[in-house]
This record gives C-alpha cells, structure tokens and sequence, in this order.
C-alpha cells in the first residue's frame, strides 16, 4: 500500500504487527516503546525524519486505549500524572535544546548513544536485581509479593524529598510526598526525553517505584496516562515541522490498540516484582539496538 | 518496604481465560481492521495527503485529533465487544 504523505509503499499488516507488539509492551509495561517501533518502522522503509514523529502519534493513540483500560481497574493517578507534567514539558525542551548544543560538536550520534547505553544498562542491571531479590524475599520469608521492595525508597532515606508542600496520593497510597520530588522525576524523565529522542517511560516506571514508592501496578498506568500528554504534545509539534505520516501512525494503532488493551489486562496476572523483572529486560535489549545503531 | 497500598488488582493465577480472551478479540479484530484499511485509509488518504501539502497547521491539528479520536474509539470497541461477548477483561 501507498502511503502518500511520505511517500512509501509498505505492508499496513506488517505496520499493524508492529503496532501490536509495541502495544503489548506499553500495556504491560506501562512504556511508549520507541526504543523498539523506531527501529522496527525505518526497517520498514520509512523515512528517518519521519520515524520519531510517527511513532510518537502512534504512542499518543496506543497510550490511550491503554491508560483508559488501566483506569477501568483503578490503576491511574491523576493527580500523580498532571503533577509530573509539570516538570516534563519544560524538561522536553531543555532536553532538545541540549541535544542542540551536543549536535554543535559533530559527536551527537556517540555522546547520546553511549549516555543512552549507560542509563538503559544502569536501569536494567538495578531493576532486574531488585526484583530477583523481592522475590527470593517472598520465598524465603513467605511474604506476599506485592507487600515487599527490595531496596528502601529514595524517599525515605532523604530529607530533599520532604521539602513541603508535601501531598498525599490517594490512589498510589502514598500517605506524604513533596510535590518536588514528584516534579523532579518528570523533568528529569523528560529531560532524557528531549536529550534521547524517546518517551522517557523506561525511566519513569522505575523512579516512580524506588522514589516515590509507588505501586507498579499504578506506576504502569499512570506512566501511560503522562504519555499520552507528552507523546501528544509532540505528535503536534512534529506534525508542525511535516515529520509525521498519520496514515502510517493510524494504521499501526490498529494493531496497537488490541496489543495494548490485551497488554493492560495482563498486569493483572502478575506481581508487581514479576512485571518489574521482566520490564528490566527491555532497557537491556535496548541498549544492545543503540549499540549497533551506533556501529559496535 | 510497602509495594501494597492500595491493594493492587486481584490476580487470577489462571491465565486460560486471558488466553481465550486474547485469541476471540483477535478473531474479531481482523476482519475490523481489514475494513478499516479499505473503507478509512483509502478514502482519506488523498484527503489527508492534500492538508500536508497545503497547510501544515491544519494537518498538525486534523492529525492529532485523528489519533486521539482513534484511540478512543479502538478503546470503547474493544471494551464492548470483550462486555458483549461476556469475556474476562
């Protein structure tokens, strides 16, 4: 099939298969997955300058049939969400202007592709181990899975995370938290965002979790519902500059769509150091797609 | 350390209904797609290809409107179809 904004001819069940995988992790894992369907799509034949655009409006769209079906079972705060919006967007955009100045010395390609190695292999090594250790816990003290984390939260261990005003989240069960804290981890996930070319929910899912002391159930799908606002904001601005082909991004949803919705209900089929083992996964195998990106 | 409150959906150990649940929405869903690709794509195409050319402003917005109406409207047919059919969801 023909796709005339830009100008490639493709199969829409493959771009519909690719959606649908991409889907199926954002619904599970509560990530937009760029990392994966950026890759995917220039395979495709789309064009460079067209693949960070489409993927972030087919994010936007997967995003929400993934974060309304994660709301249906009581796994969105909101508040938590608009508050982190707060730091993202103006995180998004120091993040690009950096990624301007960077470009200036000719090594963008390697100094964001080596930084992007070292937080993905940094975030997958910490989780993974994390989660090995919450679960070898549950066995060897019979707690129940949910009830334990293995490491102490961030939180708890630092006074910069009280400075008021401080705000309790009802739906996360989070009795006191500084609105800072909360802040912070948006602008820094959306620094890596603008800096890196990606969403940020690799980033986000964990810092929620060890910071915050989230739950990851709730972590998934309030990190979902912060996609669809800042994946959003970005569909607009790339479609401002002509780098995004919505027939390509339309026809991706449709796969998308189901992979998300079957993605969601799967959380409910695990634990939440069973889901952050397996997401741990994903950072490391995105490392290894940057790495031969940039010719390793 | 707390990963428990509010207590987190309950969870099935049985995967068997999600399973059946996946395989039904995807019966339903490809048929859905295939019409969509005929009937949607091929008619709005030229339409949307058109805007890119013309106007830049209003396909940014006709875009983002369109993947967010989409989104929505996958979301609501899904969850329908999954009620109508008194699947596990």
């Amino acid at each position: 099939m023909f796709f005339p904004i830009s100008q490639v001819f493709t199969n829409p069940f493959v771009l519909a298969a690719i959606g649908f995988i991409v889907g199926l992790l954002g619904g599970f894992f509560g990530v937009g997955g760029g990392f994966l369907a950026g890759p995917l799509l220039f395979w495709t034949g789309v064009p460079m300058n067209f693949v960070v655009g489409t993927d972030l409006a087919h994010m936007t769209g997967k995003s929400i049939v993934a974060a309304r079906r994660h709301r249906a079972l009581g796994n969105v705060d909101f508040r938590l969400g608009l508050l982190m919006i707060l730091g993202t967007i103006p995180g998004i955009e120091i993040g690009a202007q950096l990624l301007e100045v960077v470009d200036k010395t000719g090594q963008a390609d390697h100094i964001v592709g080596y930084t992007y190695v070292f937080i993905l292999t940094v975030i997958g090594l910490f989780t993974g181990l994390e989660s090995i250790r919450t679960i070898r816990k549950k066995r060897t003290d019979r707690l129940p899975a949910k009830d334990v984390l293995g490491v102490v939260r961030t939180e708890r261990r630092s006074r910069l995370f009280n400075i008021p005003p401080l705000i309790k989240l009802t739906v996360s069960g989070v009795e006191s938290v500084s609105i800072w804290s909360i802040i912070f981890i948006g602008f820094f996930t959306g620094l890596l965002a603008g800096f890196l070319g990606v969403g940020g929910g690799f980033a986000r899912l964990p810092m929620l979790v060890y910071i915050i002391g989230v739950p990851t159930h709730v972590a998934v799908g309030t990190d979902l519902f912060e996609i669809v606002i800042s994946a959003g904001y970005g569909t607009f601005t790339h479609s401002l500059k002509g780098n995004v082909d919505i027939m390509i991004a339309l026809t991706m949803l449709t796969g998308a769509g189901i992979g998300a919705q079957i993605g969601a209900v799967g959380t409910r089929y695990f634990s939440g150091p069973t889901i952050r083992l397996m997401f741990s996964i994903l950072p490391l195998i995105a490392a290894v797609l940057v790495l031969l990106r940039i010719g390793i | 350390m707390s990963d428990s409150s509010p207590s987190p959906p309950k969870q099935d150990p049985s995967l068997q209904p999600l399973l059946r649940s996946i395989l039904l929405e995807i019966a339903i869903y490809v048929p859905i797609v295939a019409t969509y690709f005929w009937l949607i794509l091929r008619f709005a195409g030229d339409k949307l290809a058109s805007l890119y050319q013309d106007s830049l402003t209003l396909y940014a917005i006709a875009a983002t409107l369109a993947i967010v109406i989409q989104g929505v409207l996958l979301e609501v047919l899904t969850s329908w179809l999954l009620r109508r059919f008194g699947l596990r969801h």
